[in-house]
C-alpha cells in the first residue's frame, strides 16, 4: 500500500508541475538558473570522473584481454562502446542522482520544513509547477550535452592513459575509436539520458516536496533520494535496453 | 471580514477543531490565542486554505471559500498576506526579491513601478539599506518586517500573521505588535495573529478568540480578558507567578 500511495502521488505532482505556469519570463529566469546550477555546474566533475574513468577501462581492457590473436585496436573500440554504452549514460546518471538528487531533496525538503513553499501556495503561487519544472526542464535538457562531454573526456583519458603506459599507440587507439562505429548506440545512450534525467529531477523533487517534520528528515529524505533514484535509473537501464535492443 | 461557521477538522481520527465559529471584524486586529496544542495554528491554516476542512464554511467577505474553484481560490489566494511563525523568506533571493516576488508573478507592473511599491513596503516597516541582503544575514526581527512588507506588497484584504513575535526580544515583539495594529488600521484590512504572547494580548487585541482543545471556549477583547470568570482562559493569562501577583495587586486597588 506504502509503495502505491507514494506512485499515486507522485503522478498527482507531476499533474500538477505540468499545469500551465503562472507567467512565462519567470519560469523561463528559473529555467536559466537552474540550468546553470544543476547542468553547468556538474560539467567539471563529469569531466573529471571521465577521464579517470576513460583511462581505468582502457587499462582493464588492455589487462583482461591480452591476446596475441587479438589486435590492440580493440582497447580503443571497447573503451568507445563502454563509454557510450553503459558509463557515460548510465553510470554517470548514478553519479548525477548523487550530486543533483541530493540537491534537489535537501533544497525543496529545506524550503518544505520553513514553510516556504507555504508561503508560496497562500499567494496563489503554484509552487509545484514554479519550484519543480524548471529543474525537470533542466536536468533533462543538459542530460544528453553532460553524456556527449562524458564520452568525449573518457576518449580523451583512455588516449592520455593507454599510450602512457605503453599498452596502446596513439594511432591504434584512434584506430580503435573509429572502427564498427554504430550510430544507434548514440540515440540508444542519448534516449537514456533523457529518462534518467527525468528520474533524476523528478524523484527527489517528489521526496522533497512532500518531508515532514525538521532537518533531521530533510538529510534522510536526501540520502533516499539517491538510493531510490539509483535504483530507478538501474531498472530502467534493464527495461531499456531490453526494448531498444530487441 | 472573515466568518468561520461550524468548523471541523481531524488528523487521523482525532478531533482537532470541534465546531469552531467566530467573525473576524475588518480593521481589528482578530487574535487566536490558546496553549500550545490547543489548535489554533491549525485554526489558521484551515482560514487561510493550507489544510482542507472536514464540515462548516470560511467566508471571506461573503465568498465561501469552500464552494470556489481552482481559479478562483488562486485569486482570493492572492488577497491574502500571511506571516509565516519564522517568516519564510525566500532563502536564495535578496530582501528586495523577496517583497517583489509577489509583484512579480501577479501584476504587469513595470520595474520602475514596482520599485517604488516595494520601497514604500520597505520603509513601511522601517527597513531601509538592506535591499540587497539576503534572509540569512537578517536577524530575526529585521527578518520579520521583511516578511510583513512582503505581506502587504500586494494590498491584501486579509492578513495573517502564525505567531509574529515568537523568539524576539520584548521590545521588538512590541514593535511588531504596533506595526501590524498600525498597517491594520491604515489599509483597513482583516488581521488574524495567531499568538501566545500575552504581551500582544493586552497591546492590540481588539477581539480575542480564545481556543482550548480544539474548541472555542471564551470571546472577548483585551479589556475583557482580565476580568473574566472563565477559569480555563485565567489560568492561561494569569500563568505565571508574576501575573497572579499583578492580578492580586489590581485587585487589591479595586477593593480600596
Amino acid at each position: 500500500m506504502g509503495i502505491l500511495h507514494h506512485i499515486g502521488q507522485y503522478f498527482l505532482l507531476l499533474v500538477k508541475v505540468f499545469k500551465k505556469p503562472e507567467k512565462k519570463s519567470i519560469y523561463i529566469r528559473q529555467l536559466v538558473l537552474e540550468i546553470e546550477k544543476l547542468g553547468i555546474n556538474s560539467i567539471g566533475i563529469v569531466a573529471i570522473i571521465s577521464v579517470f574513468m576513460g583511462g581505468i577501462i582502457t587499462l582493464q581492457l588492455t589487462y583482461n584481454m591480452s591476446n596475441p590473436l587479438m589486435p590492440t585496436y580493440i582497447i580503443g573500440l571497447g573503451n568507445r562502446d563502454t563509454l557510450i554504452l553503459e558509463f557515460s549514460s548510465t553510470v554517470l546518471s548514478l553519479m548525477l542522482a548523487g550530486k543533483v538528487g541530493s540537491n534537489i531533496a535537501s533544497e525543496l525538503g529545506s524550503m518544505r520544513i520553513t514553510e516556504q513553499i507555504d508561503s508560496m501556495e497562500i499567494m496563489g503561487v503554484n509552487s509545484a509547477s514554479y519550484l519543480i519544472l524548471p529543474k525537470i526542464v533542466a536536468v533533462v535538457f543538459m542530460s544528453p550535452f553532460l553524456f556527449i562531454i562524458s564520452v568525449g573526456c573518457g576518449l580523451i583519458g583512455g588516449l592520455i592513459t593507454g599510450p602512457l603506459s605503453g599498452v596502446v599507440t596513439v594511432a591504434t587507439y584512434i584506430t580503435g575509436i573509429k572502427t564498427s562505429f554504430v550510430p544507434f548506440y548514440v540515440y540508444f545512450s542519448i534516449i537514456k539520458t533523457f529518462v534518467f534525467g527525468f528520474l533524476i529531477s523528478s524523484v527527489p523533487a517528489y521526496l522533497g516536496y512532500y518531508v515532514q517534520g525538521g532537518a533531521l528528515e530533510v538529510g534522510r529524505t536526501s540520502t533516499k533520494a539517491v538510493v531510490n533514484t539509483s535504483i530507478l535509473i538501474l531498472f530502467f537501464d534493464l527495461v531499456l535496453t531490453q526494448l531498444l535492443f530487441k | 471580514m472573515i466568518e468561520i461557521k461550524n468548523i471541523v477538522k481531524s488528523f487521523d481520527g482525532r478531533d482537532v477543531l470541534k465546531d469552531v465559529s467566530t467573525v473576524f471584524e475588518k480593521g481589528k486586529t482578530n487574535l487566536i490565542i490558546g496553549q500550545s496544542g490547543s489548535g489554533k495554528t491549525v485554526l489558521l491554516k484551515c482560514i487561510v486554505g493550507l489544510f482542507d476542512i472536514d464540515g462548516g464554511a470560511i467566508l471571506f467577505d461573503g465568498r465561501n471559500n469552500e464552494s470556489m474553484n481552482f481559479q478562483e481560490r488562486g485569486l482570493l489566494r492572492q488577497e491574502i498576506g500571511m506571516v509565516f511563525q519564522n517568516g519564510a523568506l525566500f532563502d536564495s533571493l535578496t530582501v528586495e526579491e523577496n517583497v517583489r516576488f509577489p509583484m512579480d508573478m501577479f501584476t504587469e507592473m513595470t520595474m520602475k513601478e514596482k520599485l517604488f511599491r516595494l520601497n514604500f513596503c520597505l520603509e513601511r516597516v522601517n527597513i531601509r539599506d538592506s535591499n540587497h541582503l539576503y534572509p540569512s544575514e537578517l536577524s530575526g526581527g529585521m527578518r520579520k518586517r521583511v516578511a510583513i512588507a512582503r505581506a502587504i506588497a500586494l494590498n491584501p484584504r486579509y492578513l495573517f500573521c502564525d505567531e509574529p513575535n515568537s523568539g524576539l526580544d520584548p521590545v521588538t515583539s512590541i514593535l511588531i505588535d504596533n506595526l501590524i495594529k498600525e498597517i491594520t488600521a491604515e489599509f483597513d484590512i482583516t488581521t488574524i495573529i495567531n499568538t501566545h504572547d500575552m504581551n500582544s494580548v493586552m497591546e492590540i487585541g481588539d477581539n480575542i478568540l480564545f481556543i482550548s482543545e480544539g474548541e472555542k471556549c471564551w470571546e472577548g477583547n483585551s479589556s475583557q480578558i482580565f476580568t473574566t470568570r472563565n477559569k480555563k482562559v485565567d489560568a492561561f493569562v494569569f500563568a505565571s507567578p508574576f501575573s497572579k501577583q499583578l492580578k492580586e495587586i489590581k485587585k487589591m486597588e479595586g477593593d480600596e
